[in-house]
């Protein structure tokens, strides 16, 4: 296991799931490799726009230095990209609705991740998994440098350093946006408030003339919570004498039960040596 | 009838009385045992009633001994007049608490008591230690008849009690089953051969012409009394005579042999039982029969109320003042209370009426008994605490349970001591042994100098250790360590004046001989004229060493005890927490600074005008405002030179090849917003809002009060006085909105998926500051909590553990148990004893097994905690490690949810044993105290990769434990004067911590990764045990792994080379090398 090279080659095209591996090496002095495992995107219950079946490519294991920019540059001798993905872990695609905005941002994935490369043509796909260069695909080039380590930190910092007025406008712009929704919803509301569907129902909303109940989870517990003690308190207890007898026989268990306990957990702590003093 | 006094004595738990009856079977003696002892007992006292006659010899003339057998004595002066000879014993007895049957294991001791035969004493043997001489030849001649016998393996000599003038005879038997069974030979006088009146405490017994081995001394001189000598030799005549009372006084009293039994356990757990004037069974026996004798102990008692009596009398009982007695005989001849009382410092006179029962023990060790008595009453009577634990199981060291300790190591000084101190009475009557007699002085002198700064202080006797019975015995100054423990009074321990005296009132002469030359005299600011003592002190560090200095001056001056002899154990571990600059101090007066700074910036924030809605608070959330940041930030001015600037936002950046500029850390406040209906209901457009807040409060505090500020996304940096705060604005709904989603049926719920967001922000903006103000409150009260919290954290992160693997706010939570459930230790009121309390607690706590419940300001009531106990028990399965229940959080334990894991506690708890031993040891053997960091220096070879960071790029590198050799420059002004503050410094930036954050995401399924985060040049890798194991091929688990194609199918295995050279690759320009210690992955 120690030189990984020969057996691998071996093993190229055997690995289960279809994929290839594509040796790649941080720099041109790397004295070893990671593998990226590639693979034509297969799924079968969900078909999502942004991953059409025949032209997106599955990258496994893309190290932490290896960005979207990087991964461009490996990947684009074998066709035109239109769009990379990268991701925690491989999985459906989640409902992204934060828009693209500069300041908000969903959390990039952090260490190793997962990729979905979407290429213009189907053939791309083809290529990439036919790729085996002879020597490691080198990452950071001369041309393309990849900071890490101080560098890239001190250039995070950088950008942690925000510009107020442009945040101001994207905020402005954003809660404008937002505002129009809400009186447009209100507005609908408000307009169905009252007036009958074709089968008669009317709508209840939170824009009512009335003050409503919400309808959240939390106020539905409420409510069940409170029928149940109204119930209770209409409950006569301890009224027959069998029901006297049983709450009482009941009780005893309960305290026997409970001595059991105690001279279960006594008999451990003396199985557990804790009542020697010294 | 004492159960009408204590209606609640009669109330004790079934669990406590079961937990009774467990521990009493782990110490009474088994039957079979019984019946082997007392076979033993049987063949020695055979042996010994066989002892052959030899003739008579002058005591001095010493050649008939028998050859290599050393006389237990030391004899001097040696000679003294009289006749000796060996004869059989007139008779002998087993006595003590063998046959009372109230003796425990582990260590059993059977007394037997050998009378001699008075055929071979003389009239006079009661004069200048005759009789003494003659029981220690007795004890050689005893000694040499039983040499070679088989039922006996072995044969020492020791002092009882440490008493050097009472030498006995350890017998062990031959047999194994009695490995722990320990015969003490006990050579004692014939009860009726002297007249009790002939030791009358007012009487002399030793002349001191003799003693002081003048030749031809004149009779006028008139000698003085020797109360201790007189009552030595009573005791050993009425050695029989008290076992025979008491044996009668317990007889009908069932409860009180095992309550014995328990009060000795207690006794034994606190050390009161050791040394000279310790506080024995037989104390404890006799005081038993005293309270019976009072009626306040009744036959119907159980053993456990015969304890609480006893310690309930003890607790009310000054007996250095108001003595108790035994004596019923109102015409008896002996001397009277205050007669007792004028020679002995504790009295409790026997039932002969002579003998006082507490002869040796001095006012300051009964004060400890008392005073232990009082405070397990107190642990008993709160039910909300196992008392039995802390009564019964927990042992009390000396450095676990006094604020400071100091030992004397040199005990030849105290020879000197006694002839500066004109004590030659004394240690005459003490036959010899200056310790003993310089002891009461000392501990006078030392009391008064010391006055209001302590509650208490205790001398411990070390235990006379065995010798061989060929050896000499040991000298006084072989004796080993005196030590003394203290425990403090923060109110007055500080103070760096001691006032005395008007300075034209009589009693300023006196003051000034006290004081020696630190008395001055000083006008006060009302006018007076006094005497006083100043020492000085600048800093909390310092003003904790004033008692040092007062225990050192006050020695030197009296005692001739030079400081070179007085180790002081008080503020060793505070240099811990020293950083370079300032050498005398410890920090707490920066962050006292921080939070002056903190009250202005709150003060300003509230005042701010033009804020569409206004704050409702201002709340810390960081621990450098609740004093526990184990190294307070320093006010800093940025040296611009040293970095690039940046006009966006006037922020300086750090530039690549200078050293890492200085870490200022940022200081979270949480700054919450009234809520209102213009706040939107959507979680994008809160976190929106929420930047304007920014946004706008960042221009406000600029226009109104010219604060540099710098507006991220989701916080506000304000740089003030040298400090940066960090505001963030909160809205307290926000976290509903966070989890909230719609079902299918679009009715609004909480979706788990989203909780986990959630409960961070309810962490930051809710947990966090309420923990600060709760910890606040708690610093108030007990001004060493955050110093002795600091150095718990360090002490952590000295072993490689960061906040990822033990969280900080847990680590304080601990230390603020210490401070609220002492028991059965008093509150810590220096941060030595507190850290190791929390070694103790650490170590010693089960965790598995019990929730810590940290009850804040008794805000807890006993159904709360039956309630928490309760769903501890019930839920063990789901709930982390170390649970830890708070008022403000009773059932989450949000502070220990993520960490620390079973397997770092399980190494904490580890670490927190074998650092509490090496430091317990370090700190009662002076000869260690060099090295103190000792306990702070962590192991490296259990890791299997070592990465060894660049020190020019870690940041905190001068906070490390052993202070580095170079150091750099980091662009950071102390000066606190204000500097061109045009600028924002560089705030939280950390190489280290992110590069460990990279590395955990990265890797963290592989391998576990420790550093100190307090200047650590060393990130320690561990490969987790199942790392390396083959797995089948899954897409979602390819991370760092490779293919290997083998016999049973293609199986993935991590790509160790690559990794390795990932670290180097992820911590370019901060790591230097790489050390592979093991080779675990080419299996």
């Amino acid at each position: 296991m120690a030189a990984p090279d020969v057996k691998h080659a071996i093993g190229l095209r055997e690995i289960p799931g279809g994929f290839t591996a594509i040796p790649i090496c941080f720099q041109k002095t790397s004295r070893s490799h990671h593998y990226l495992y590639v693979k034509e995107h297969k799924v079968r219950t969900e078909v999502h726009t942004t991953r059409p079946l025949d032209r997106t490519l599955l990258v496994l294991n893309v190290p932490p230095y290896c960005d979207e920019a990087c991964l461009k540059r490996i990947l684009s001798p074998c066709g035109h990209i239109c769009s990379i993905e990268m991701r925690d872990k491989p999985g459906p695609v989640e409902k992204d609705d934060s828009e693209q905005s500069k300041f908000f941002k969903a959390p990039q994935p952090q260490g190793f991740s997962v990729a979905y490369v979407v290429f213009r043509k189907a053939s791309g796909v083809a290529a990439a998994k036919k790729l085996h260069p002879k020597k490691p695909v080198v990452l950071s080039t001369d041309d393309h440098p990849i900071k890490t380590g101080i560098k890239k930190w001190i250039s995070e910092y950088r950008d942690s350093l925000i510009n107020t007025e442009e945040l101001q406008a994207e905020v402005d712009a954003f809660m404008q946006e937002y505002d129009k929704k809400e009186a447009e919803e209100k507005q609908r509301a408000e307009a169905e408030d009252g007036v009958p569907d074709e089968e008669g129902w009317i709508k209840v909303t939170r824009h009512g003339k009335r003050p409503v109940m919400p309808r959240t989870q939390a106020a539905s517990q409420k409510i069940l919570a409170r029928e149940k003690k109204k119930r209770a308190k209409k409950e006569l207890l301890n009224f027959y004498a069998w029901q006297h007898r049983e709450t009482k026989r009941e009780h005893i268990a309960e305290l026997r039960k409970k001595f059991e306990e105690d001279k279960q957990r006594i008999a451990l702590m003396r199985a557990q040596r804790k009542f020697r003093p010294y | 009838m004492s159960c009408e006094y204590f209606p609640d004595l009669l109330y004790i738990s079934k669990k406590n009385w079961s937990q009774i009856e467990e521990l009493l079977k782990e110490v009474i003696l088994s039957e079979e045992k019984r019946k082997k002892i007392d076979l033993f007992v049987q063949e020695v006292t055979t042996l010994l009633s066989s002892v052959p006659e030899t003739k008579f010899t002058e005591i001095a003339d010493q050649s008939w001994l028998p050859p290599g057998i050393k006389v237990p004595l030391l004899q001097i002066p040696f000679t003294v007049k009289g006749r000796f000879r060996m004869a059989p014993p007139r008779s002998l007895n087993v006595v003590g608490s063998y046959p009372l049957g109230t003796c425990t294991k582990p260590d059993v001791n059977v007394d037997l008591a050998v009378t001699m035969p008075p055929e071979i004493l003389q009239e006079k043997d009661y004069l200048n230690q005759r009789f003494h001489r003659k029981r220690a030849l007795y004890l050689c001649g005893l000694a040499h008849h039983l040499l070679c016998r088989p039922v006996i393996s072995s044969m020492h000599f020791t002092f009882l009690h440490g008493d050097y003038i009472r030498p006995i005879l350890l017998i062990r038997s031959a047999d194994k089953d009695l490995h722990s069974v320990t015969l003490r030979l006990y050579v004692c006088i014939p009860a009726d051969f002297f007249k009790p009146s002939r030791f009358h405490i007012c009487r002399n017994n030793i002349r001191s012409a003799w003693f002081q081995g003048w030749e031809n001394a004149t009779q006028e001189i008139s000698e003085p009394p020797t109360p201790h000598y007189n009552n030595g030799i009573l005791r050993e005549a009425l050695i029989e005579a008290h076992l025979t009372f008491l044996n009668a006084a317990l007889a009908d009293f069932p409860g009180s042999k095992e309550g014995i039994m328990l009060l000795k356990i207690w006794l034994r757990q606190r050390k009161l039982d050791q040394g000279f004037g310790g506080f024995t069974g037989f104390h404890v026996s006799m005081l038993v029969a005293y309270l019976i004798s009072r009626n306040q102990i009744s036959p119907v008692m159980s053993s456990y109320q015969v304890f609480r009596s006893v310690l309930h009398f003890l607790a009310i009982t000054d007996m250095t003042v108001n003595g108790i007695t035994l004596a019923t005989d109102p015409n008896s001849l002996g001397p009277t209370l205050s007669e007792f009382h004028s020679a002995f410092q504790v009295v409790f006179i026997d039932p002969s009426g002579f003998a006082n029962v507490f002869a040796d023990m001095t006012t300051n060790q009964y004060k400890q008994v008392q005073h232990e008595a009082q405070l397990s009453m107190q642990v008993w009577d709160n039910p909300n605490f196992d008392g039995f634990h802390a009564l019964f199981m927990t042992t009390k060291t000396l450095v676990r349970s006094f604020d400071h300790v100091f030992h004397i190591s040199c005990m030849s000084r105290l020879q000197r001591a006694c002839n500066k101190m004109k004590l030659f009475s004394d240690i005459m009557d003490h036959n010899g042994n200056y310790v003993a007699a310089a002891l009461p002085y000392i501990l006078s002198i030392l009391q008064r100098g010391l006055g209001e700064r302590i509650s208490l202080l205790i001398p411990v006797l070390p235990q006379t250790q065995e010798w061989s019975i060929y050896t000499d015995p040991p000298q006084h100054k072989d004796m080993g360590l005196l030590s003394f423990g203290m425990l403090l009074n923060t109110e007055h321990s500080t103070n760096i004046l001691e006032k005395g005296p008007a300075a034209d009132s009589v009693q300023a002469t006196e003051f000034r001989r006290f004081w020696g030359n630190k008395a001055e005299l000083r006008r006060f600011q009302d006018g007076s004229l006094c005497e006083a003592v100043i020492w000085d002190g600048d800093s909390l560090f310092e003003k904790r060493l004033i008692t040092e200095k007062i225990v050192k001056h006050l020695l030197q001056l009296h005692a001739d005890i030079p400081e070179s002899s007085v180790n002081y154990v008080g503020g060793l571990l505070d240099r811990i927490l020293q950083v370079g600059r300032k050498p005398c101090r410890t920090g707490e007066e920066e962050s006292l600074k921080i939070t002056h700074a903190f009250d202005d910036l709150n003060r300003k924030l509230w005042n701010l005008e033009g804020l569409p809605l206004t704050i409702t608070s201002v709340q810390a959330a960081h621990s450098s405002l609740r004093h526990t940041q184990v190294f307070p930030p320093l006010p800093m001015n940025p040296d611009l030179s040293f970095f690039q600037k940046e006009k966006l936002d006037n922020s300086l950046l750090p530039l690549e090849e200078k050293p890492c500029p200085a870490y200022i850390p940022a200081l979270q406040v949480i700054c919450h917003m009234e809520g209102s209906g213009k706040w939107p209901q959507n979680k994008e457009a809160i976190r929106r809002i929420k930047s304007a807040f920014h946004i706008r409060l960042a221009q406000l505090l600029r226009q109104q009060y010219g604060l540099i500020c710098r507006t991220a996304v989701n916080a506000l940096d304000v740089y003030k006085d040298g400090f940066v705060f960090r505001v963030q604005v909160a809205y307290h709904r926000e976290s509903h909105f966070l989890k909230e989603g719609l079902t299918s049926d679009g009715m609004v719920h909480y979706c788990n998926a989203k909780e986990k967001e959630a409960l961070k922000l309810k962490l930051e903006t809710v947990h966090m500051p309420l923990l600060t103000s709760v910890l606040n409150g708690l610093q108030q009260q007990h001004s060493t909590f955050g110093t002795t919290a600091r150095l718990a954290k360090r002490w952590i992160g000295a072993h490689l553990l960061d906040a990822c693997l033990m969280s900080d706010e847990a680590v304080e939570l601990l230390v603020a148990s210490l401070f609220l459930h002492p028991a059965p230790f008093n509150t810590p009121n220096s941060p030595q004893v507190g850290f190791i309390r929390f070694l103790l607690l650490l170590s010693s706590f089960d965790w598995k097994n019990n929730p810590l419940i940290v009850n804040f300001n008794g805000e807890f009531s006993a159904a709360e905690y039956t309630e928490v106990k309760n769903y501890f028990v019930s839920t063990r399965s789901n709930l982390p490690a170390m649970f830890i229940a708070t008022p403000q959080d009773k059932k989450n334990s949000v502070w220990t949810r993520e960490s620390p894991s079973v397997q770092i506690l399980q190494r904490l708890i580890m670490l927190a044993s074998e650092s509490l031993l090496v430091l317990e040891r370090q700190l009662s053997a002076p000869c260690s105290f060099q090295d103190m960091k000792v306990v702070f220096r962590s192991p490296l070879d259990i890791y299997d990769v070592l990465i060894h960071l660049n020190p020019k790029r870690v940041p905190r590198q001068a906070q490390a434990i052993d202070v580095p050799t170079v150091t750099f420059s980091r662009g950071a002004l102390f000066s606190e004067a204000v500097g061109t503050k045009a600028f924002m410094p560089i705030v939280e930036f950390d190489p280290v911590s992110i590069f460990l954050k990279e590395l955990r995401d990265a890797f963290g399924e592989l391998a576990l990764f420790f550093c100190d985060p307090n200047g650590g040049l060393i990130i320690a890798v561990l490969w987790k045990p199942q790392a390396f194991s083959k797995q089948t091929f899954r897409a979602s688990h390819m991370n760092a792994r490779l293919v290997e194609i083998g016999s049973n199918g293609a199986q993935t295995v991590p790509n160790v080379e690559a990794i390795l050279e990932d670290f180097e690759i992820l911590g370019a320009g901060l790591v230097e090398k790489l050390e592979i210690q093991t080779e675990k992955w080419s299996i």
